[in-house]
């Protein structure tokens, strides 16, 4: 019944019928260089006459009269009006899409005009993204898009950790939801930077509700590269290769610095241990009161390490179908001297078959075949606290083998510290083959106004682990016997969606309505097992579990499997009056098994817009060439929490009675009965282009509020947090961009873009009795308060350091505590004299107040130049390798706290003295822990040359340097810390490559 | 052309309709985890498992536990210097409500207390399905569980001096009740015992065999003396104690040396013990250990090669060993300590000239005690000597079982108690301290006073779970503690409350005014 309503509609509208003089013109389509362009669409505006160019760029439109305008468009250029005159043929050349308005912009399930748009939604495309040397394609978002922070990952393969406007959960689902081609990830390190053409980050709510319960940490969606029906087959090759380098590495205490830090610390052991080494290894020469060795632990443990990818690909299309087809493989090593790697290789098709004027399907398929070689991250922090006295290899160590590795016990020392150990005796492999295999039925109920689109989409993954022990002995009856950890995951995820979409203009009217359902079916499965003593683990043949002692597996063998299904139903409306006045809702209904108190949650969104420039009195301003005010609301939902524990969950164990293992059971008394996270988020954004168009400023204002947070309530006695949906976090900030596209005569043309964001993250409201969240440990507690930031620092602030005996006499503090000069002063916040718990305030947040970015990129002749930045501040890091020295007090610091200690008045007013450091009064967690992360960063710079001949292929040379130079404070090897809390963050390197693209 | 559109959509959203709806009832299905409610309470050959998993937790000790329970003392002092500054600051009297290990005894203590509690509940649900003797081994089951639970209010008490008593596993009623004073802490463990004896076996722990090693009545009566002794209620801890001797059932295990190896594990003088094994394999992850690394010497030259050394945190201190020396012990010093070079060097120093041939850092068991800087001696009663380990099991002390309680314990607080004026419930106070002496190869006495059992006590149970510090706290002995540059005063008897505990705990704990120190932390917080 509705369907026919529809149709009549459609027909009332469509065929309103006119007597003129009437004739027939012909044109042809083409680009910049002049090659014609099949499949642009030329249609006259408020007409039903319409055409398509064929295979050499030519239309025909029949019917039109003088005055008629007509408009063309291609996806990828601007659209232009014209207006038909005198002549019968029209030779068009249209222009490459910088940032034009009628771009089309691909929203949830669908696409919609960028003019159109009342949310928040930022396009990136390929060409932007592929100047980044990079295994994970968000690492080359870093910087591009405002209100996006993307974290780096130094680790070959990893995935950087992205945020989309703040932080709005307590729990680790802080995914952002990938939705490549129609199907979901949380993940999309499978994927290749040159097979992706477009990124769309939905950033507000309204943008996102219409993926509901899995929008709650923003949506990106992701396009690959398709082939175009009637396009002429294009082969492309691309590759670059380069190595990377490790930036601003610590300096670490050398020799000398150490033996004076362990002289002054106080400690008799200390001084006996750098004796010991002395009798072990000699004494310098240069200060015979040092042991000779002087060990540079991160440059012993650091390498240069290769990058290279190679892709290639063709596209094309012809009558009925199109094409695109692409491999890729790409390596990278990492810096960290082990078996650090990874390594992919991609094949791809993305076919679309028109089988009929009304019928397409689409078959889409990608596969990826890694391996990577995860490094030993403990291996960061043993070269931070192994002691400069010991060197890497001992010959006197003969116990040691197969290697005479060094061993601090032998010093004296508790731990055996030297890296070397883990990173040559462990080897940690992940296969991860994922697949991703999509296909699509088009069908066009009534043609151009209502079609009906569903598609099934599976994508399946497999990660085989294996996690190798070899099996040594590093003298002091250490020793460690071979072992074999395997784990298999798998990863079956199924989707099908179907889409009814209803299109129409009439009259000033323009109106797209669009319902579906989505049905969703996760599905996993890990095992694991660990087998010891390996017979022959020294050969790779050997390397299964097969060869393990059969009684190792006692209580090492494990599986589980998790099934969830989902089921939404969902629709979208957007409406335009006269390209003024723009509408915009959606809706959706999503089911979720996780939930067994209620499996429904209701997400609507609603967005309005106002295009001033389209107003009379806007319209004919010379200045404003396009001026749009945009508001919108939405809800979305978290479920990517925890599912209900709906009862007490019960553990098997295995313990000794009488000398015989016996099992029991143990059993937790805490559940909790979740309901999923609402995110709440208001959004208020004006768009603004002038200067010819030249010059496009864009901002938002967002507050996003997320209600039932999931917050960990930690429950004193028994020991243990739930996870209850008690607490409402506000994230809210201003997003600024702008762009200018400028050229200087006819060789040289540039353009410049910035972006500034801030951010305020708080927990507005706290459901506990305590007001207050803890987490992190008791010694680096991290506080979540109310009106706080999430995960803030909680610790004393520090002033300065007692520098004399008479400061000490002079404060009660000092003299209450015993303390001594060279310890730490706090400031007593409550200025009652004491200083105790009541004194302890939030340091600061890890998320950043402000982030920037920017680029400039030029052409000149057959040069092209880009340089981008990106830098953050506001943030604070918690140096946790040296708050290690609150557990062990006798190992190695780095030099800017050797050197900078306290050790006699007027020498350091921000560190304790060496004795110092080991009291439990300058242990606490104050600032001296907790440092500004604040930093500023030269991104990329890319310098290109093409080479345009008649007779070769077009090709383009280009060397690129990747975060060549960063500036920042904090000690550490990189102020990027995804959780702020630096213990062995892998260092991010620099990375220089030199490329070569060629086309034909 | 139409037509066939319009049909083809209705057949399109039948489908769909019909696909979807049966896409819905997926909702209600949940995979993947076990919770309570799959067990089968019926079956009540189940019944056992949560008391053997009370059991896992019992023996599932932090290593900082044992150590912070017993450092203080002045027979141990902490080693590892350099390492773990405010443990040595703890055995200094120096005490920081931040340090870790304050924070983790008392979570780990409660965590289990949450546990046993939980386990009772478990075993009741069983019950509600038996019938006849099945009811009745729930509640032996259940008195069990009270039992081990009592040790562990027991501990915390005698470190915090007010807690909170917990008897339920959603304990928020009871932290709003607030904390009880250490004297009802001890009330409430005697009580609790009480309660429990009737349904225990009238058995030595080592005679059960449904769980061998398991708590008897004896082990009941055992914590009831320990919590009346806080008490200084004499006359009661005679009669526990009492009870225990005229049972009859327990003696001295001949050889005070391997008591604390494994031909010593769950002897006939064990009343409690935790239990540990790698069942003599090699290999294999469902080996059970303890923690004694924290107590072994870091560096020696083992018999059995490639046994790992331990961390030196454990230090027998010169006092002990002095006054060892000076009643001329033998087997109890030999037993207790380990000798390194560097320590009998500092104990000739110290004027110990004459040292005897026994004093020598090579172990009855043959193992070389290596100089190391972070202590002078360890403690040999955490320590399994190499040869004893099971082949390819490396980790020191693998294996050994740890007593908590033994009978020489039980006869001294008998002879301490009778000697405090209790009227002797079984043997003479004389009788209960010859024993001890004589499994020691030292000559009976006559006429014991309190003093000489407490000299005793110093001599037989040094090094174990801070018993010497507790009885002198409990004496306001602070003379003894004040050694080594140390001084003692009453205000350094217990902890501060972990500052981790004072931000946590709701601030209701106030509105009960029960005058305790834990309230006075929260009020000031207010």
């Amino acid at each position: 019944m509705k369907l026919k309503l529809l149709a009549i509609v459609a027909i009332l509208f469509s065929s309103i019928g006119y007597a003129q003089e009437s004739r027939t013109i012909t044109g042809t389509i083409m680009d910049p260089q002049e090659m014609p362009l099949p499949g642009a669409e030329v249609k006259v505006i408020d007409k039903n006459i319409f055409d398509v160019t064929d295979f050499d760029g030519n239309f025909t439109l029949e019917g039109v009269v003088t005055g008629d305008k007509f408009r063309v468009t291609f996806l990828g250029f601007q659209a232009q009006e014209f207006t038909v005159g005198e002549t019968n043929d029209y030779i068009i050349t249209l222009q490459e899409d910088a940032a034009t308005l009628d771009e089309v912009v691909v929203v949830g399930y669908g696409t919609q005009k960028k003019a159109d748009l009342t949310g928040s939604i930022v396009t990136v495309n390929s060409e932007e993204i592929e100047r980044t040397p990079t295994t994970n394609v968000m690492q080359s978002l870093q910087g591009k898009v405002s209100g996006v922070q993307i974290t780096s990952v130094g680790s070959p393969g990893d995935s950087p950790n992205v945020r989309v406007r703040g932080l709005g959960t307590y729990t680790d689902a802080t995914n952002v939801l990938y939705v490549v081609d129609g199907a979901l990830y949380n993940n999309i390190d499978f994927l290749n930077t040159k097979d992706i053409k477009s990124l769309n980050v939905l950033k507000d709510a309204s943008s996102s509700a219409i993926y509901g319960v899995r929008a709650a940490n923003g949506v990106i969606i992701i396009e690959t590269k398709s082939g175009r029906l009637n396009q002429k087959p294009q082969f492309e090759y691309d590759g670059y290769t380069g190595i990377q380098r490790a930036q601003d590495v610590v300096k670490m205490a050398n020799a000398e610095q150490f033996t004076t830090m362990a002289y002054e610390s106080g400690s008799e052991a200390d001084v006996q241990y750098i004796l010991n080494a002395m009798q072990r290894f000699g004494r310098s020469r240069v200060n015979p009161n040092v042991p000779a060795v002087n060990t540079d632990w991160y440059e012993e443990i650091l390498r240069d390490a290769l990058i290279q990818s190679h892709s290639i690909g063709v596209s094309g299309g012809g009558e009925n179908v199109a094409y695109s087809v692409g491999a890729n493989f790409i390596s990278q090593e990492g810096i960290l001297d082990m078996k650090n790697e990874y390594e992919r290789f991609n094949i791809r098709s993305k076919i679309d078959i028109d089988v009929s004027d009304r019928f397409t399907i689409g078959v889409n398929n990608v596969f990826s075949n890694a391996t990577k070689y995860d490094p030993e991250n403990a291996a960061w922090f043993n070269a931070y606290f192994a002691v400069p006295i010991l060197p890497v290899m001992d010959e006197q160590n003969t116990a040691a083998s197969p290697v005479r590795y060094a061993n601090a016990q032998l010093l004296g020392y508790r731990h055996t510290q030297n890296p070397f150990p883990v990173m040559r005796y462990n080897e940690n492999r992940l296969k991860i083959r994922k697949l991703l295999s999509t296909i699509d039925l088009q069908f066009d109920i009534i043609e151009d106004k209502l079609d009906i689109k569903t598609t099934y989409s599976h994508n399946f993954s497999a990660l085989e682990e294996r996690y190798l022990d070899l099996p040594y002995t590093l003298g002091n009856n250490q020793q460690t016997i071979s072992g074999i950890t395997r784990e298999n995951n798998t990863f079956s995820n199924q989707y099908w969606d179907n889409v009814l979409t209803y299109e129409d203009t009439f009259g000033d009217h323009d109106l797209t309505l669009m319902a579906g359902t989505s049905f969703r079916d996760e599905a996993s499965n890990e095992f694991e097992a660990t087998g010891r003593d390996i017979a022959g683990i020294r050969l790779e043949s050997s390397r299964y579990l097969n060869f393990a002692d059969p009684d190792s597996f006692n209580n090492n063998v494990g599986e589980i499997g998790r099934r969830y299904y989902g089921m939404s139903y969902f629709g979208r409306l957007s409406y335009n009056y006269k390209d003024r006045y723009l509408l915009y809702g959606t809706f959706r209904a999503d089911g979720s098994s996780k939930f067994t108190r209620d499996p429904w949650g209701y997400f609507p969104s609603v967005g309005l817009g106002w295009v001033l420039s389209e107003e009379n009195f806007l319209s004919d301003s010379n200045f404003v060439d396009f001026l749009k005010l945009r508001a919108s609301w939405g809800k979305l939902g978290n479920d990517n929490v925890a599912a209900s524990a709906g009862s007490n969950t019960i553990e098997v164990i295995t313990t000794t009675i009488g000398d015989q293992p016996r099992t029991g059971i143990t059993s937790t008394s805490v559940f909790s009965n979740n309901t999923w996270e609402v995110i709440e988020e208001r959004n208020f954004g004006i768009d603004v282009e002038t200067f010819d168009n030249r010059l496009s400023l864009t901002a938002d204002y967002y507050i996003r509020e997320t209600q039932d947070a999931i917050l960990p309530v930690y429950i004193p006695i028994v020991n243990r947090s739930v996870d209850r949906n008690s607490g409402t976090i506000r994230n809210q900030g201003l997003e600024l961009s702008a762009n200018w596209n400028g050229t200087i005569g006819d060789d040289f043309n540039f353009s410049i873009g910035a972006n500034f964001t801030t951010l305020k993250n708080e927990a507005t409201q706290i459901d506990d009795e305590s007001g207050y969240i803890d987490s992190g440990s008791a010694e680096f507690r991290q506080r979540t308060m109310e009106g706080g930031p999430l995960f803030g620092f909680y610790g004393y602030e520090r002033v300065g350091v007692y520098q004399n005996q008479a400061q000490i006499d002079a404060d009660p503090v000092a003299v209450e505590n015993n303390l001594v000069p060279g310890d730490l002063i706090y400031r007593d916040q409550n200025g009652d004299n004491v200083i105790d718990d009541q004194d302890r305030v939030i340091l600061g947040s890890f998320l950043p107040d402000f982030t920037y970015g920017g680029n400039i990129a030029m052409n000149y002749k057959a040069f092209d130049f880009s340089l981008s930045f990106y830098g953050q501040g506001g943030n604070q890091i918690l140096n946790r390798r040296r708050g290690e020295i609150i557990y062990t007090q006798d190992t190695n610091m780095d030099a800017d706290l050797a050197i900078n200690r306290w050790h006699g008045e007027g020498t350091s007013n921000k560190y304790p003295s060496s004795a110092g450091m080991r009291k439990a009064w300058n242990q606490r967690l104050s600032n001296f822990w907790v440092e500004d992360g604040d930093f500023f960063r030269i991104q990329n710079i890319q310098l290109g040359y093409t080479i345009e001949q008649e007779s070769l292929p077009l090709i383009r040379v280009y060397m690129t340097a990747e975060r060549p130079f960063s500036f920042f404070d904090y000690n550490g090897f990189t102020a990027e810390v995804p959780d702020g809390v630096d213990r062995q963050t892998y260092p991010i390197p620099s990375v220089y490559t030199v490329g070569l693209n060629v086309k034909f | 052309m139409k037509n066939k559109n319009i049909i083809l959509s209705r057949l399109v959203a039948l489908f769909l309709m019909i696909s979807l709806s049966s896409c819905h009832d997926k909702l209600d299905e949940q995979e993947g985890q076990l919770n309570t409610g799959d067990l089968d309470y019926t079956d009540t050959e189940e019944m056992i498992n949560p008391l053997i998993g009370a059991y896992h937790e019992f023996a599932t000790r932090g290593w900082e536990e044992p150590l912070l329970l017993g450092v203080r003392g002045d027979d141990v002092n902490a080693g590892g210097l350099g390492d773990q500054q405010q443990f040595a600051d703890t055995d200094r009297y120096n005490y920081s409500r931040d340090y870790w290990m304050y924070n983790s005894l008392w979570n780990v203590h409660y965590n289990d207390i949450i546990n046993m509690n939980t386990a009772i509940l478990q075993i009741e649900n069983f019950q509600e399905f038996a019938e006849g003797n099945d009811i009745e081994r729930g509640d032996q089951y259940i008195a069990e569980i009270m039992v081990l639970r009592a040790w562990f209010h027991f501990n915390l008490a005698r470190v915090w001096e007010d807690v909170f008593i917990i008897t339920s596993n959603q304990p928020e009623a009871e932290i709003e009740e607030g904390p009880s004073s250490k004297a009802e802490v001890m009330q409430f463990i005697s009580e609790q015992m009480d309660l429990a004896i009737p349904n225990l076996p009238d058995a030595r722990p080592n005679e059960r065999t449904d769980v061998p090693g398991g708590v008897t009545q004896y082990t009941a009566y055992a914590i009831k003396a320990l919590a009346e002794q806080e008490l200084e209620n004499y006359q009661a801890v005679a009669d526990a104690t009492g009870e225990i001797i005229n049972s009859g059932k327990f003696s001295l295990y001949p050889d005070f040396y391997q008591l604390f190896k494994k031909p010593g594990e769950l002897s006939d003088e064990s009343l409690l013990e935790m239990q540990y094994s790698d069942y003599g394999s090699g290999t294999g992850d469902d080996a059970f250990y303890g923690e004694f690394d924290v107590f072994g010497p870091e560096n020696w030259t083992p018999v059995r090669e490639n046994a790992s050394p331990g961390w030196g945190f454990y230090e027998p201190s010169i006092k002990f060993i002095e006054f060892m020396l000076d009643r001329d012990e033998t087997v109890r010093l030999e037993t207790s300590v380990l000798f390194t070079d560097r320590g009998i060097n500092e104990l000739r120093e110290a004027g110990n000239t004459d040292l005897p041939a026994f004093v020598s850092n090579v172990t009855p068991s043959g193992d070389i005690i290596n100089d190391f800087s972070r202590a002078l001696f360890s403690s040999g009663k955490h320590y399994l000597p190499s040869v004893q380990l099971t082949d390819q099991r490396n980790r020191y002390s693998a294996g050994k079982n740890m007593i908590v309680i033994r009978y020489a314990e039980i006869l001294l607080m008998y002879a301490e108690a009778v000697t405090r004026g209790a009227s002797a419930t079984a043997i003479p106070a004389d009788e209960a301290v010859n024993m001890v002496r004589e499994r020691a190869d030292l000559q009976p006495v006559s006429g014991v006073t309190s003093e000489d059992v407490m000299d005793e006590k110093f001599a037989e149970l040094a090094m174990e779970w801070g018993i010497r510090y507790y009885d002198m706290i409990r004496l306001d002995n602070y003379g003894e503690l004040s050694y080594g540059g140390r001084t003692f005063s009453a205000e350094d008897e217990y902890l501060p409350y972990p500052q981790a505990q004072v931000d946590a705990l709701p601030l209701e704990a106030t509105a009960v005014d029960r005058n305790t120190v834990m309230n006075k932390v929260l009020f000031e917080l207010n």
